[in-house]
């Protein structure tokens, strides 16, 4: 199996673009891929792409992707639309690496979108529970929020996790994200501000949430072989995780762990031959607050229970051991479900081309982590630099 | 002779004080009612009836596969057309192949459930149910909600000796019209009260009972004055129709007064007879008992947590408009028709390979994960709540947004119950409790309430309450 190296990735800004449509924002994504990307790539040259969104709204649901690449003017590429929820385009990613890893492709196209702020609110919260278990979860009442928020309680009651360490996440992603020219909620806050918003779903406030967000990414996965011909610098794919689990929170082995996060996590560290500790920057998701708590648990980041520990070290702060969520994330950078996948990766390749707006010293391993719905999909990538003979 | 083995009642836990009608309308209807019960967004006359009879199936020890007949009196079923009797078969594991008795259209309902099943063989249940409704600002000041729940057998405690039936056209005294929520009457005071009294003395007088010797009387109580002016030309004491009044507690439960008086009367009741007379429209009954019998959920008629009025318009629903916006779940009836053992029973499967449970029982085992034909294991009825969470006003997915108008925030649970020789979590909304007190490891215990109505069909199943 050969290696699959990452040429060029791009983001268009994420924000509230009512006006915008899937297809014109990931225009934006394609376009900052391709000039990111050093030499000069042919778009005639992407065999494959592969597309993830969840699709809210309801727009466009069969055949979304071939409608994107069409319209981009990538006029007869193979297009494989993923829908994994908001690890859509984690999983989109994953085909992309399959593809040229198996030989299949040399260049394949990553990438996701979504529009989420056009649509009524009761629309909008109708689509916002299409992820959940929808026999027993969704008929519970609850919601996106309500089933983090249960874990929140658990991980609470388990592990004495207060609501300060759930706000530290907040204040110190929103720091990083203010640095962030394309990030939807650019702005800092300060730890009052986080501990004392408006409750959500108890525990959760509104700064311990994600927003809704438009926005689209994109990512180019290559050969080496293409890799050496247009690249710089050379970022390689050195392991690649995924697992699934129960879509039910109420059916996992664990509330007060993602266990499908684990298990992709070991499978990305092994194949990469390295362990948590290698690691020099991370982006995982936080849609909700306590997501980022479990994932550092969850990847070995820290022992089960430590995370509020973690971030009241500043471990994960970007001067820390291990800086986390150093584009914002997805509290501050913003959550368009389908393109928040390959939008990490997009962060994990500039970290490690020193082009970051929050940049990390010299970085050499990043890891990427993407959860679709409350932990029924996970895909953990870790990328590792390569120097390049000259 | 036949006659009551078990009696239960159930009232739901809110209460309205008749001083707050008279507040907020500068005037009361409600006459000889303290206060009045209030049934919540999520119950109907159905999770009533359940919680009714769930409570007299436990007392009578009945093996309830013996059943022979199950009778159901409301005038607010919850569709005016559609199942009701099957769904208490479902809902409390009843023998299919029961006779099916559905009385409704008037207030004297329950005199025609309970005459039916005193006719019939075997062992009957019988459920009188009820939540009417009326303008608010009027005839909505008496209304409460209610359910009593009987069975009636051979060699009872409470013998019923005699029933006597009385039927005259009196148009205009209570009436609904089609397709109307509202109760309504035309309120020619003097017509309308002549009426109720000689409907009273007609059946009451054709009881081979002596009237003089009657402990109690369960008499028709749309309020708690009406009872004493309308036997006023029998011989029955004040006190003995007082022992038989519930109406200034729990304000007119419809069809389901009488019977919950019947039975408050019945547990406190010692040589002499008792009566209760049922008035519906022209239709009147009055039937005598004798002996007593101890009877569960009577002190629900003491216990109650007040509303405030304005509170009391949204829970009832007067003012929250109950379209679904943006529509439900996508889980279909017939679907939904095939969980209805998880829904309203819990039944979850275990493995025969690993031993382990998974609920719901569908696709691999949970444990194992082998693909297995699951063993159903009932789960346990008190369970501990793993994880919580609580949806805040505003915050609901749409298909709950009417519950939460009306009812406000709620909680949301992981609650884990044995069953067999393992545990099972399962997610479920908790009611009947203030949201922001309940915890993680909490105890709690299923109670059926009505989860959504979707496309015109309400669907029902197990909510949890706090567990005493």
């Amino acid at each position: 199996m050969r290696d699959a190296y990452i040429l060029g990735a791009g983001q268009s800004a994420f924000g509230s673009f009512p006006e915008r449509t899937y297809l014109s924002l990931f225009d934006d994504a394609f376009d900052a891929t391709m000039d990111s990307v050093d030499g000069e790539l042919s778009p005639d040259e992407i065999d494959e792409a592969f597309l993830g969104t969840l699709g809210v709204g309801g727009r466009q649901i069969g055949l979304s992707g071939p409608a994107v690449t069409e319209h981009l003017g990538l006029h007869g590429v193979p297009t494989t639309r993923v829908e994994n929820a908001c690890a859509a385009s984690g999983y989109a990613f994953r085909q992309a690496v399959t593809a040229v890893r198996s030989g299949m492709a040399d260049v394949a196209l990553a990438g996701g979108y979504e529009v989420m702020t056009d649509a009524s609110s009761d629309h909008t919260r109708w689509w916002l529970g299409v992820s959940g278990e929808t026999e027993w979860e969704r008929m519970s009442g609850t919601t996106f929020a309500g089933v983090y928020a249960q874990m929140a309680s658990a991980h609470m009651e388990a592990y004495e996790t207060t609501t300060e360490d759930l706000s530290r996440v907040a204040v110190k992603n929103h720091g990083n994200g203010a640095q962030n020219p394309k990030a939807h909620l650019g702005f800092e806050c300060s730890l009052e501000d986080a501990v004392s918003a408006p409750a959500v779903a108890d525990p959760l406030n509104l700064y311990h949430c994600c927003p809704t967000t438009d926005g689209a990414s994109a990512v180019l996965v290559v050969s080496e072989d293409v890799a050496r011909e247009y690249g710089d610098a050379l970022v390689r794919v050195a392991g690649a995780g995924a697992s699934s689990g129960r879509v039910g929170l109420f059916q996992r082995e664990s509330l007060t762990s993602i266990p499908a996060s684990v298990r992709a996590g070991e499978d990305a560290y092994e194949e990469a031959g390295i362990g948590p500790e290698e690691l020099d920057f991370a982006e995982v998701h936080d849609c909700f607050a306590i997501a980022e708590l479990l994932a550092y648990e969850d990847l070995g980041f820290c022992e089960r229970g430590e995370a509020g520990r973690l971030l009241r070290e500043g471990v994960t702060d970007p001067d820390g051991e291990l800086p986390t969520n150093t584009s914002g994330g997805l509290k501050s950078k913003g959550h368009p479900i389908g393109a928040t996948g390959t939008g990490q990766v997009v962060e994990a390749f500039k970290q490690l081309r020193g082009e970051a707006y929050v940049q990390v010293d010299d970085p050499r391993y990043g890891l990427t982590h993407n959860v679709g719905g409350s932990g029924g999909g996970v895909t953990v990538h870790v990328f590792e630099r390569e120097e390049v003979e000259a | 002779m036949r006659g009551i083995v078990a009696g239960s009642a159930y009232v739901p836990r809110f209460r309205l004080e008749s001083e707050k009608v008279e507040a907020a309308w500068g005037t009361n209807h409600a006459s000889g009612v303290e206060e009045k019960a209030v049934p919540a967004a999520d119950e109907d006359a159905l999770t009533m009836a359940i919680a009714a009879a769930r409570r007299v199936l436990e007392d009578a020890a009945l093996d309830r596969a013996t059943l022979e007949t199950v009778a159901v009196a409301t005038t607010t079923p919850p569709l005016e057309e559609g199942d009701l009797v099957p769904q208490l078969v479902r809902a409390l594991d009843l023998p299919a192949d029961v006779a099916s008795v559905t009385a409704t259209q008037h207030a004297a309902a329950g005199a025609e459930a309970l005459s039916s099943a005193l006719d019939a063989d075997g062992p009957v249940l019988v459920v009188a149910a009820d939540c009417p409704e009326g303008e608010p600002a009027d005839a909505d000041h008496a209304m409460g909600a209610g359910a009593a729940a009987f069975v009636i057998d051979d060699d009872p405690a409470v013998t019923i000796r005699d029933v006597a039936w009385h039927n005259d056209h009196t148009p205009g005294v209570r009436f609904r019209e089609r397709g109307e929520r509202d109760v309504g009457s035309l309120d020619i005071t003097t017509y309308e009260r002549t009426a109720l009294r000689e409907a009273v003395t007609e059946t009451a007088s054709a009881l081979e009972v002596d009237l003089e010797g009657v402990g109690a009387a369960a008499v028709h109580q749309p309020d708690g004055g009406l009872p004493y002016r309308i036997t006023g030309d029998i011989p029955v004491s004040g006190e003995a129709v007082a022992a038989g009044t519930v109406a200034d507690r729990i304000g007119d439960a419809g069809a389901a007064t009488v019977p919950i008086g019947l039975l408050a009367a019945l547990a406190e009741a010692e040589d002499d007879a008792t009566l209760g007379v049922f008035l519906g429209g022209g239709t009147a009954a009055a039937l005598a008992c004798e002996g007593s019998l101890p009877v569960s959920g009577l002190e629900d008629l003491e216990d109650g947590k007040s509303l405030e009025y304005a509170t009391y318009l949204r829970e009832r629903g007067y003012v929250v408009d109950g379209e679904v916006a943006g529509g439900g779940a996508n889980v279909s009836l017939p679907n939904w028709r095939r969980s209805l053992e998880q829904r309203y029973r819990l039944v979850a499967g275990e493995c025969p390979e690993c031993g382990g449970v998974t609920f719901p029982p569908k696709g691999a085992c949970q444990e194992c994960h082998a693909r297995v034909e699951f063993e159903p294991v009932e789960a346990s009825r008190t369970g501990t709540t793993r994880a919580v969470t609580v949806i805040g006003q505003g915050g609901a997915p749409p298909e709950f947004a009417e519950l939460q108008q009306r009812d406000g925030a709620y909680a949301v649970a992981i609650v884990e119950l044995e069953a067999g020789d393992g545990t099972v979590t399962l997610p479920a909304q908790l009611t009947d409790v203030d949201p922001e007190s309940v915890a993680v490891g909490d105890a709690v215990r299923p109670t059926i309430r009505k989860i959504y109505t979707q496309e015109g069909v309400p669907r029902y199943g197990a909510k949890f309450e706090p567990a005493e």
